[in-house]
C-alpha cells in the first residue's frame, strides 16, 4: 500500500445513526465522505422511537442535530435511494457501483412544504408508520424527515402507471417535480469502506401461537414506537384497535430468541421503556411482563428496572407463553417457575421482536466480498481482534449489521471503525 | 456606530406570501431607525436569492443583515454565509421566523401578519445590539497521554502510535496487562488471552514513540484540548517528569467488589471460597486444587456476587463463570459444578450458543437466593431459595464467587483533580450516554474500557480505538483548533467572588483568581451553555451574542 497513491476517500453504506456518526467523525479530519442510503430519509430505526433509553431522552432531538449537520457538511456527499451495485479493487483503491434511484422531485428545488401531497388521488398504507397510517404516491414518511422532501412512489403512481395524472406537479408552485428524473449509475473511487445498514425485527407471524397478524391488539415493538411517538399515525396517543384506552397491557419478552438462538441484548432494556411509555401515557394501566431472563447489562440500566418494579409492574418469569382472543380482550396461558399452568387477560400485547439481520445482507456480503455468519449477521475477522475489522482489508462493519447492539454500542463501533481508518489509511 | 441595516422578507413561493400580508410588514419596518432598505423575494435560500442578498449588502453598504423566513434550523447557516462573503461579520445578522412560527400554524392572515411584524421589528431591535464575533484559532500538541495500561491503554497507544504521535503511556503497576494478564482463556472464542497479551505487550515495547511509565501516578493535569500539562511521579524513584499533550484518555480500568462487604459468602472465613481473579491465576497456573492439594470433585460458581449492593449487573460474570465451567470440565473431566445464578445475562451474538455448548451431564444451572455457605467438615455447604422460594442446601469441595465489577481505587482520585465528573456506579460520566460514549465533559480527556463502565475485552477494544478515532478526528497535527466562539465574560468590577459559578459550570471552565478575589472564565474552554448567566447572583457574568442587553431588546418588540 505504500507504493500505490492511496484513495483517502470514504465510502460509508447505510445513513443510519451509527452511519451518520461515522460519517461526521471522517468529515471533521477533513476527509470526502460519499454515505449511501437506500431509503429516502436518514436516521435509520433510530428516530422511529420517541423516547431511548436508558436516559429517556427525546430521540429526534437527538439525532435530528447531527442530520443537520450532516446535511449541511460540505465534505459528505449523502445519496439517497441508493445502493451499492459492484465494488472493486483494495484497500486504499476501490471502484465502487453505485445505483441511485430516481427520487422525482429535485431536491435542490424543493423546499419541503409538503403541498404536493393532499392532491395525489392514490391512497396508501405508509410503511414507517408500520402500515397504520396512509401515505400518498408523492410523499416523506413522516413529519420531519430529513432530507425534508418527499419522493415519489412510482408503483403506485398513477404516471408511472400509463394514466395521465399530474396532479402533484400543478401543486407545486417551486417546480420540483420532475418526472423525467431517470436513475443514476455512478461510479466513486475510494479508498475504505464503512457498512452500517443496520437490521430488522424479527417477523413476528413466525410464532403462530403469539397470534400476531390474527388477534387484533397484539402489536410488535415497532407499531408500539410509533403509537407512543408524537409524530406517529395516533399523535402519540396509546389506543386499541377500537380506539379505545387500554387498560392493561402484557409485554411478552424474546419474541424469536429461540428461532434465531442468540439474545438481542436491547429487547429486555426497550420492555422496560415501553413499561415507562405506558404508564406515563395511561397511568394506573396494570402492566405485566413475561421474561426469561432479564438481560439488563451495564451500569446505567438496573437503577431503571428499579424504578420501574416500584411503579407495580408484575414481572412472571413464563414459558410456554400462548396468546388467545377472548372475546374484545386476550387471554395469555403460560407455564409459571413452579411448572403450573396459569393465565391472565389484558386489553393489549406488545411483543418484543428480536433484532435480525435484513434480508439483502447476504446480497451486499457478496458484493462486498465480506463473509456473514451463522447467524446472517456480517461476521468480523476474528473475534479477538476488534469486532469491526472483516475478512476483506478497507472493509468495516458497525452498529447493529454486525450484530444486535444499543445506540451506545453501535456510536463506539462507528467511532472504532474511524479509528481503524485514520490510523492505518 | 453608523447603522446600516437592510431587511429582507423570504415569501417562500406562496408559504410566506400567502399567508402572511408581506407589504404590510415592510410598511411597519421602512420607518424604523437605521433601516436602510426592506425588500421582498421569492426565495431567499436559492443560488439566484444568496445572490440577490449579496449585491444588496454590497449596493447599500449595509453593515447588518436582517432576514424575515424561515426556521434558523434551516437557514441560519446559509445567510451568515452570505454575510461573509459579501465581508460583513456573521453576527451582525438575524433571522426572524416568520415561517413556522406564523405562516405555518395559522390561517388567520391577520394573525400571522400582526405576528410576523413583531418578530420582524424583534429581529431589528436585536441586531442592533449584536457586537462582531471573531473565531479564536490556538495551536494544538498532537502527543497522547494514556493513564491504565490494560487492554484499553494497550491498545489505544497501539492504534495511536501507528499515525506517528508520541504516547506516553502511564501504569500504577510494575507490569501492563491489566486484570486479562490473569486468564487463560478469553470468552467466548476461548483462544489464548494472557500469552497474546504478553505478546502485545513486547510489541508496544519496541515501539520508540510510545514512553511507557510503570510504577507511576499522574500528579496532576493542567490546562485544556490542545494544550495539557502533564506531571508523573514514578512512585519507586520519586521523581517527577514534566510533558505536554494535547488529548488525555483515561484507561483505568476496574477491580473487584470487595467481598467482605458480603459476609455470608465466608470469603476469607473458610478455605476453598475463592474469588474469580483467583481461580483465573489458579487455571492459569495449570493447578486447579483444594487447599489440601487434593483435585476438588464438585464446584460450585456463585453469580452476581455485589449486585445488589453495586445497583447494577456487570455485564461480563455470567459469561466468564460459564468459561469457569469450560475451565473446570478441561482439566477434571468428571467434576461436577453447580452454577447459582439469578439471571442469565448472556447478551449478544454469539454469547448464547457458548452458554447452550457447556451445558452438559455434571453441570447445574440453578436459579437461587437468598445464598448462605457455611462450613461442612472439609467441605462447603450452600444453602439457598430456589425459583418457587424452597429452601434447599447443596455441599460442594469448593466454590467460586463472581463478585461485581467496580471502578478502579484511583478513578474518584482522578475525577478529583482534573473536574471529570463520576457517574453511574462511580464509573467515569461520558459526555453524552448515547452519543458520546468515549468523551467526558471535559473536551480533550476521554475514557475508554471498564473505566467507563464494565465491559467484555471486545467491547474495550472497540472503547480504545474509537477514543483512536476521536482524537484523530479533532487533535489534528498542524491544524488548529477553534474553539467555541459565544463564550462568556465576568466583569471584575461586578464579581463578588461568591464562586457560585465554580460549582455550576459542568465544562470546568471557571477558575478563581486568589490574588483579585474573582471569578474568571477561560474562554478556550467555555462552550456558551449560559448556566453561570443565570446563576451569578450579582449579574457579573454575560455571554456573548445572548447578553442582557440583546436579550432585553428583543423581548421587548416581541412581546409588545
Ligand atoms: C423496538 C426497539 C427499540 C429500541 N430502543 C432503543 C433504545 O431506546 N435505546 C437504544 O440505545 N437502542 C434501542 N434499540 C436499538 C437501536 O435501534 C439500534 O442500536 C440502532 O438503531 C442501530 O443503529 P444502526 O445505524 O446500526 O442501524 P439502523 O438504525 O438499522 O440503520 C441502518 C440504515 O442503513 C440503511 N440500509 C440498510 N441496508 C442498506 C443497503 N443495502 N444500502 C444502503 N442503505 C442501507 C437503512 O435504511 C438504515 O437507514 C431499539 C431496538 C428496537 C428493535
Ligand atoms: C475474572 C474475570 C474474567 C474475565 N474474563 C473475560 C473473558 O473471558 N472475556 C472477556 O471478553 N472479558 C473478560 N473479563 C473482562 C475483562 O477483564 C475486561 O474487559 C478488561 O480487563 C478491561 O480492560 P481495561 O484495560 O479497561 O481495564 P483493566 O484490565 O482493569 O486495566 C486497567 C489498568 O489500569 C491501571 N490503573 C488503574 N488506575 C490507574 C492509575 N490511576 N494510574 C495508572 N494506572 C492505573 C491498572 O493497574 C490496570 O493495569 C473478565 C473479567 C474478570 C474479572
Ligand atoms: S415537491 Fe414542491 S410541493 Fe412538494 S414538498 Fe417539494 S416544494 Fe413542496
Ligand atoms: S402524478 Fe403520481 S404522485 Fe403525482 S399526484 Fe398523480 S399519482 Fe400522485
Ligand atoms: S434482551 Fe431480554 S428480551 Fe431480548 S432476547 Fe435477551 S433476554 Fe430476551
Ligand atoms: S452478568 Fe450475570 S452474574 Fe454478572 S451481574 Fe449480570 S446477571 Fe449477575
Ligand atoms: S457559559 Fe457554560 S461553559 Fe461557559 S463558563 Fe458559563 S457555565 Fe461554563
Amino acid at each position: 500500500m505504500n507504493e500505490i497513491q492511496s484513495n483517502l476517500d470514504i465510502l460509508v453504506i447505510g445513513a443510519g445513526i451509527t452511519g451518520i456518526e461515522s460519517s461526521l467523525m471522517l468529515s471533521k479530519s477533513d476527509r470526502k465522505v460519499h454515505l449511501i442510503e437506500k431509503t429516502s430519509y436518514t436516521g435509520g430505526m433510530a428516530i422511529k422511537f420517541e423516547e431511548v433509553f436508558a436516559n429517556m431522552e427525546c430521540s429526534t432531538c437527538m439525532v435530528a442535530p447531527l442530520q443537520q449537520e450532516l446535511l449541511q457538511n460540505k465534505n459528505i456527499n449523502l445519496l439517497t435511494l441508493a445502493e451499492v451495485e459492484d465494488v472493486e479493487g483494495c484497500f486504499g483503491n476501490f471502484t465502487v457501483k453505485i445505483h441511485k434511484k430516481a427520487r422525482y422531485v429535485d431536491m435542490k428545488n424543493c423546499i419541503g412544504c409538503n403541498a404536493c401531497f393532499e392532491p395525489c388521488p392514490v391512497h396508501l398504507k405508509n410503511e414507517f408508520e408500520e402500515c397504520l397510517s396512509e401515505r400518498k404516491a408523492i410523499y416523506t414518511p413522516f413529519a420531519g424527515a430529513l432530507p425534508n422532501a418527499p419522493m415519489i412512489d412510482t408503483k403506485h403512481c398513477l404516471r408511472f402507471n400509463g394514466k395521465d395524472c399530474r396532479a402533484c406537479q400543478e401543486a407545486c408552485m417551486f417546480e420540483a417535480i420532475d418526472f423525467n428524473q431517470k436513475d443514476e449509475h455512478i461510479q466513486l473511487t475510494i479508498g475504505a469502506i464503512i457498512v452500517a445498514t443496520g437490521y430488522t425485527p424479527f417477523d413476528c407471524r413466525e410464532i403462530p401461537q403469539y397470534g400476531y397478524g390474527k388477534i387484533n391488539n397484539v402489536f410488535t415493538a415497532f407499531e408500539f414506537e410509533r403509537l407512543y411517538a408524537s409524530n406517529g399515525p395516533t399523535d402519540g396517543k396509546i389506543l386499541l384497535k377500537n380506539g379505545k384506552i387500554p387498560k392493561s397491557a402484557a409485554i411478552i419478552h424474546c419474541v424469536g430468541r429461540d428461532n434465531k438462538g442468540y439474545c438481542s441484548s436491547v429487547c429486555c432494556m426497550y420492555s422496560l421503556k415501553f413499561n415507562h411509555y405506558l404508564t406515563s401515557k395511561i397511568p394506573g394501566i396494570k402492566i405485566s411482563e413475561f421474561y426469561t431472563d432479564l438481560c439488563i447489562p451495564g451500569k446505567s440500566h438496573q437503577k431503571f428496572y428499579e424504578k420501574i418494579k416500584k411503579m407495580g409492574t408484575m414481572l412472571i418469569r413464563a414459558s410456554d407463553i400462548e396468546i388467545t382472543e377472548q372475546g374484545e380482550e386476550i387471554a395469555i396461558k403460560y407455564i409459571d417457575v413452579g411448572g403450573k399452568k396459569n393465565s391472565i387477560t389484558v386489553d393489549m400485547v406488545i411483543l418484543t421482536s428480536a433484532i435480525v439481520p435484513k434480508d439483502d445482507a447476504e446480497k451486499l456480503a457478496k458484493i462486498l466480498g465480506i463473509t456473514i455468519d451463522e447467524y446472517g449477521f456480517f461476521k468480523e475477522q476474528n473475534q479477538n481482534a476488534s469486532s469491526v475489522v472483516t475478512s476483506k482489508p478497507g472493509v468495516f462493519i458497525v452498529g447493529c449489521s454486525q450484530g444486535p447492539k444499543n445506540i451506545q454500542e453501535s456510536i463506539s463501533q462507528a467511532g472504532a471503525a474511524v479509528g481503524k481508518i485514520l490510523s492505518t489509511h | 456606530m453608523n447603522r446600516k441595516i437592510g431587511v429582507y422578507i423570504c415569501e417562500c413561493g406562496p408559504n410566506i406570501a400567502e399567508k402572511i400580508d408581506i407589504d404590510k410588514v415592510i410598511e411597519a419596518v421602512t420607518s424604523l431607525n437605521d433601516i436602510v432598505t426592506v425588500e421582498r423575494y421569492k426565495l431567499l435560500c436559492s443560488e439566484a436569492g444568496k445572490n440577490y442578498l449579496t449585491e444588496q449588502i454590497k449596493k447599500h453598504s449595509l453593515t447588518h443583515l436582517v432576514v424575515a423566513a424561515c426556521s434558523p434550523r434551516d437557514h441560519q447557516l446559509t445567510f451568515m454565509e452570505v454575510c461573509e462573503n459579501a465581508k460583513i461579520n456573521p453576527y451582525l445578522f438575524q433571522l426572524a421566523n416568520i415561517r413556522e412560527q406564523c405562516a405555518w400554524v395559522t390561517d388567520n392572515k391577520e394573525e400571522a401578519t400582526k405576528k410576523a411584524i413583531r418578530l420582524t421589528k424583534a429581529a431589528i431591535a436585536r441586531v442592533r445590539c449584536h457586537s462582531p464575533l471573531e473565531k479564536k484559532e490556538i495551536e494544538s500538541n498532537p502527543d497522547i497521554l494514556i493513564i491504565g495500561g490494560g487492554i484499553a491503554g494497550i491498545e489505544a497507544s497501539l492504534q495511536l502510535a501507528h499515525s506517528n504521535r508520541k504516547i506516553y503511556l502511564v501504569e500504577k503497576n510494575s507490569f501492563l496487562g491489566g486484570l486479562i494478564k490473569n486468564f487463560e482463556k478469553k470468552y467466548p472464542e476461548m483462544q489464548p488471552c494472557s500469552a497474546s497479551i504478553l505478546q502485545k505487550i513486547e510489541t508496544i515495547k519496541k515501539i520508540s514513540n510510545i514512553k511507557i511509565f510503570t510504577d507511576s501516578e499522574v500528579q496532576e493535569i493542567l490546562g485544556f484540548f490542545g494544550n495539557f500539562e502533564v506531571k508523573v511521579k514514578n512512585k519507586k524513584e520519586k521523581d517527577i517528569e514534566s510533558f505536554n499533550v494535547g488529548a488525555v484518555v483515561f484507561a483505568t480500568g476496574s477491580s473487584l467488589f470487595d467481598i467482605n462487604k458480603n459476609p455470608q459468602y465466608g470469603y476469607g472465613k473458610f478455605d476453598n471460597v475463592l474469588t474469580s481473579l483467583e481461580f483465573e491465576q489458579m487455571n492459569l497456573s495449570k493447578k486447579i486444587v483444594l487447599k489440601n492439594n487434593k483435585t476438588p470433585k464438585s464446584v460450585a460458581i456463585i453469580y452476581c456476587v455485589g449486585r445488589t449492593d453495586k445497583g447494577y449487573c456487570s455485564e461480563i460474570c455470567c459469561m466468564y463463570s460459564i468459561k469457569f465451567v469450560r475451565y473446570l470440565k478441561d482439566n477434571i473431566p468428571d467434576i461436577k459444578i453447580v452454577n447459582f445464578y439469578s439471571d442469565l445475562c448472556i447478551p449478544g451474538k454469539s454469547h448464547q450458543k457458548f452458554y447452550e455448548q457447556t451445558q452438559g451431564e455434571n453441570i447445574d444451572f440453578i436459579r437461587a437466593e437468598n445464598i448462605d455457605i457455611t462450613k461442612k467438615g472439609e467441605q462447603l455447604n450452600i444453602s439457598y431459595d430456589d425459583e418457587t422460594n424452597r429452601k434447599k442446601n447443596c455441599i460442594v469441595d469448593m466454590v467460586i464467587l463472581s463478585p461485581a465489577l467496580e471502578p478502579s481505587v484511583d478513578a474518584a482520585k482522578l475525577a478529583e483533580f482534573t473536574g471529570v465528573p463520576l457517574g453511574d456506579g462511580d464509573f467515569f460520566a461520558e459526555e453524552h450516554e448515547k452519543l458520546n460514549p468515549v468523551s467526558t465533559s471535559t473536551q480533550g480527556v476521554f475514557i475508554a474500557g471498564c473505566a467507563q463502565g464494565p465491559k467484555s475485552i471486545s467491547d474495550t477494544i472497540i472503547q480504545a480505538e474509537a477514543v483512536t478515532g476521536k482524537i484523530l478526528s479533532s487533535l489534528i497535527p498542524g491544524k488548529k483548533i477553534e474553539p467555541e466562539v459565544k463564550v462568556s465574560q465576568i466583569s471584575e468590577s461586578f464579581c463578588i467572588g461568591c464562586k457560585t459559578c465554580l460549582d455550576i459550570c459542568s465544562y470546568g471552565a471557571i477558575t478563581f483568581d486568589e490574588m483579585n478575589k474573582i471569578s474568571v472564565v477561560n474562554e478556550v474552554i467555555c462552550r456558551g451553555c449560559g448556566n453561570c448567566v443565570a446563576a451569578c447572583p450579582s449579574g457579573a457574568i454575560t455571554l456573548k451574542h445572548f447578553t442582557f442587553n440583546q436579550i432585553y431588546e428583543e423581548l421587548k418588540e416581541a412581546v409588545q
